[in-house]
């Protein structure tokens, strides 16, 4: 009994201080969720309440809350609040170790944060309590930095795995594809420019055509929330320009999030920007209004 | 009319890829024919004199073969295509033996050494009346669920706790070896009721029939070459479905799995638990044609021996694993006789070459020399 009462003063005492401006405690990856059943509902109670309130009035697809993450004491992401709205390409930009890619593994669970919540609208799950399968089939898909496309597939079969239909084991078993799916993968690969290498081993591609097969992949998952990082590193100014226009497309229909040095590219697809710095947000909104914010030119040339 | 027609063809669905090629399907019933038909006419129908008979010995020398090749097949399947190396498939093995050799045991009868109801080993061991768990295995039939079900239950909860750790590669392997190890050490002791280090011996009978007559032994090799198609034909059918690319998919890239939705825990445990599944009907096979199991067949090294066969044949093509385990067994059963204590030094240089020059095993060798 004395061995677990403090243990819930605790778990209780860091849910206050999280409300004031005290950091809280350093509690690792799974510290927090290790505390018990009733504590872990009453804090996705206030979760939730807090979503409602930061969405109120708009049309948001996706809302990051307040979410921390340290590694060993560094701060990768220092209570963080970003809302998406539905179909909109917002780019977030920053210099190195500004939290953007730790951004994008909270959100598909790759990284539990150690505090903060994320939610998708309509939806009352907490984000980061599911694992990164559960994330995906919720309509969260992500590019990788690396072109990440499974090798040894068949460019047709990278698009079929990618298909959101029969996921599970037995589904999988028997799982057939119907002409409707056929279409939609002929589809794909149209948008893509792939249509003539869809025999092709996926390892075989070229470094740009790997990056269209993935972005293909994304498609085929019928995506609420694209996040994209790096598209363009590697690309011919060419592939670069096609990639943009994919994008661009994308938008509207999809909420696109693009994390990506190359500002030349930003400033062509970006609507809203996010700028990053030290795990928070600087500054966000237009172009042209974040390019001449002092703060935004101060930490980026503060840097260099 | 022309509507409903082409609604009829807008619904169609197919597989992506079928379980065989046509001429895959005529390979497989020509050696499903010669292993089935003509190897038993060979037998029977030839006399003793003529050089094509098959002589009995040799015939239940290719049942356990087969049996060999099936263990060899679920491998690949679990090796080669999800990527995962279990050095314990010897146990699943030598679980669907213990679990055939239980009922051969009890259907002994009367007519052992002692002429008691028990088995030899419980009367020696001076057991007044048969332990629990021996009581179902009285029934053929639940011998045959056992053999596949104590694997494969085996297999599901150490698979799942394992891969829901994210235990894999060399470690995985590892901690297989070890437990296999572990359960050796069981199987031992008189204390397990499985009849310690004699292990299960002296089988009369199968299903009624006697294990000393001539055509059973011919049955029980015919059964040893379907069972083998069979299975074949099933980890053509996972390994051509969907799942059998997400399998592959897992292999190749695990960590980009989930973002693509899959559970990869779940895929991982499926393919174990099929692997160990396939494993003890192997063992309950190859039990009656042997005539003993002993804990001798859980050693870590027939594990590695299976690896062996997969490696040697050529991991991730199914035809690789069982052609494996046919010609490395082949050659065990000669160079034993010829050099008995050059075999291990064999196994182990032939294993080293085969992954140093042709780690696509012979199947490699040949798929390019084609290309």
């Amino acid at each position: 009994m004395n061995r677990i009462l403090p243990q819930i003063d605790f778990g209780l005492k860091h849910l206050l201080e999280r409300r004031s401006d005290a950091p809280p405690p350093n509690t690792g990856s799974s510290g927090v969720r290790k505390a018990s059943w009733k504590k872990d509902t009453r804090s996705r109670v206030v979760a939730q309440a807090r979503y409602d309130h930061l969405t109120r009035g708009r049309r948001a697809q996706l809302c990051v809350d307040d979410v921390s993450v340290s590694f060993d004491g560094f701060r990768a992401l220092d209570e963080l609040t970003l809302i998406l709205d539905q179909g909109e390409l917002r780019c977030i930009i920053g210099p190195n170790g500004a939290g953007k890619t730790t951004l994008m593994d909270v959100i598909t669970g790759k990284t539990r944060p150690d505090s903060g919540s994320v939610f998708l609208v309509g939806d009352t799950t907490d984000l980061t309590h599911l694992s990164e399968h559960e994330i995906a089939r919720r309509g969260i898909c992500r590019k990788f930095q690396r072109p990440s496309v499974f090798q040894s597939h068949s460019v047709l079969e990278n698009l079929e795995l990618a298909l959101p239909v029969g996921r599970g084991v037995f589904q999988s078993l028997f799982a057939r594809l119907s002409s409707e799916q056929r279409s939609a993968i002929e589809q794909i690969l149209e948008i893509i420019g792939l249509k003539e290498e869809r025999e092709k081993r996926a390892g075989l591609l070229s470094h740009g055509q790997k990056q269209w097969l993935e972005i293909g992949m994304l498609l085929a998952q019928k995506p609420r929330v694209l996040l994209v990082d790096e598209p363009v590193a590697g690309m011919t100014h060419h592939e670069a320009e096609r990639t943009a226009e994919i994008l661009v497309g994308l938008a509207g229909t999809h909420t696109v999030v693009v994390v990506e040095h190359d500002m030349e590219f930003v400033r062509s697809i970006a609507q809203t920007v996010t700028v990053l710095h030290e795990g928070r947000v600087l500054v966000e909104g237009p172009m042209h209004a974040v390019q001449n914010d002092p703060r935004v030119i101060e930490v980026y040339l503060g840097v260099d | 009319m022309q509507a409903s027609s082409s609604n009829q063809v807008h619904r169609s669905s197919h597989r992506l890829e079928p379980v065989l090629s046509k001429a895959g399907w005529l390979a497989f019933c020509s050696l499903l024919t010669i292993a089935c038909v003509v190897v038993p006419i060979l037998h029977a129908a030839l006399p003793t004199s003529s050089a094509l008979q098959i002589p009995t010995y040799a015939v239940t020398i290719l049942g356990k073969f087969a049996c060999f090749a099936m263990a060899a097949i679920a491998m690949d399947l679990l090796w080669g295509y999800a990527g995962v190396l279990s050095l314990g498939q010897g146990v699943f093995f030598a679980l669907g033996a213990y679990a055939m050799g239980m009922n051969l045991m009890l259907s002994i009868g009367s007519s052992g050494v002692y002429r008691s109801k028990l088995p030899d080993f419980m009367v020696f061991l001076d057991l007044k009346t048969l332990p629990w768990f021996w009581r179902p295995f009285d029934s053929f039939w639940f011998a045959i669920f056992a053999a596949l079900a104590v694997p494969g239950t085996l297999a599901f909860l150490f698979g799942y706790f394992s891969f829901r750790s994210r235990i894999r590669g060399v470690y995985f392997s590892i901690i297989s070896q070890a437990a296999t190890y572990a359960l050796m050490l069981l199987f031992f002791r008189n204390e397990t009721g499985l009849g310690g280090n004699n292990g299960l011996t002296d089988f009369k009978n199968i299903y009624g029939y006697s294990l000393q007559s001539d055509a059973t032994k011919v049955a029980l090799y015919i059964l040893s070459a379907a069972g083998m198609c069979g299975v074949y034909i099933l980890a053509r059918w996972v390994t051509t479905s969907k799942a059998g690319r997400v399998l592959r998919a897992i292999r190749d890239q695990e960590a980009r799995v989930p973002f693509t939705g899959y559970n990869v825990v779940h895929f991982k445990v499926f393919a174990f638990t099929l692997s160990a599944m396939v494993c003890g009907l192997a063992g309950a096979l190859y039990v009656p044609q042997v005539g003993i199991i002993n804990p001798g067949e859980l050693q870590p090294a027939n594990s590695i021996e299976m690896a062996i066969w997969t490696a040697v044949g050529g991991r991730g093509t199914l035809v690789g694993g069982a052609l494996g385990a046919w010609l490395v067994n082949a050659a065990k059963s000669w160079f034993t006789v010829v050099l008995p204590e050059w075999w291990l030094y064999i196994l182990g240089t032939l294993f080293i070459a085969v992954t140093l020059f042709f780690p696509r095993g012979i199947i490699g060798v040949f798929a390019r020399s084609k290309a």
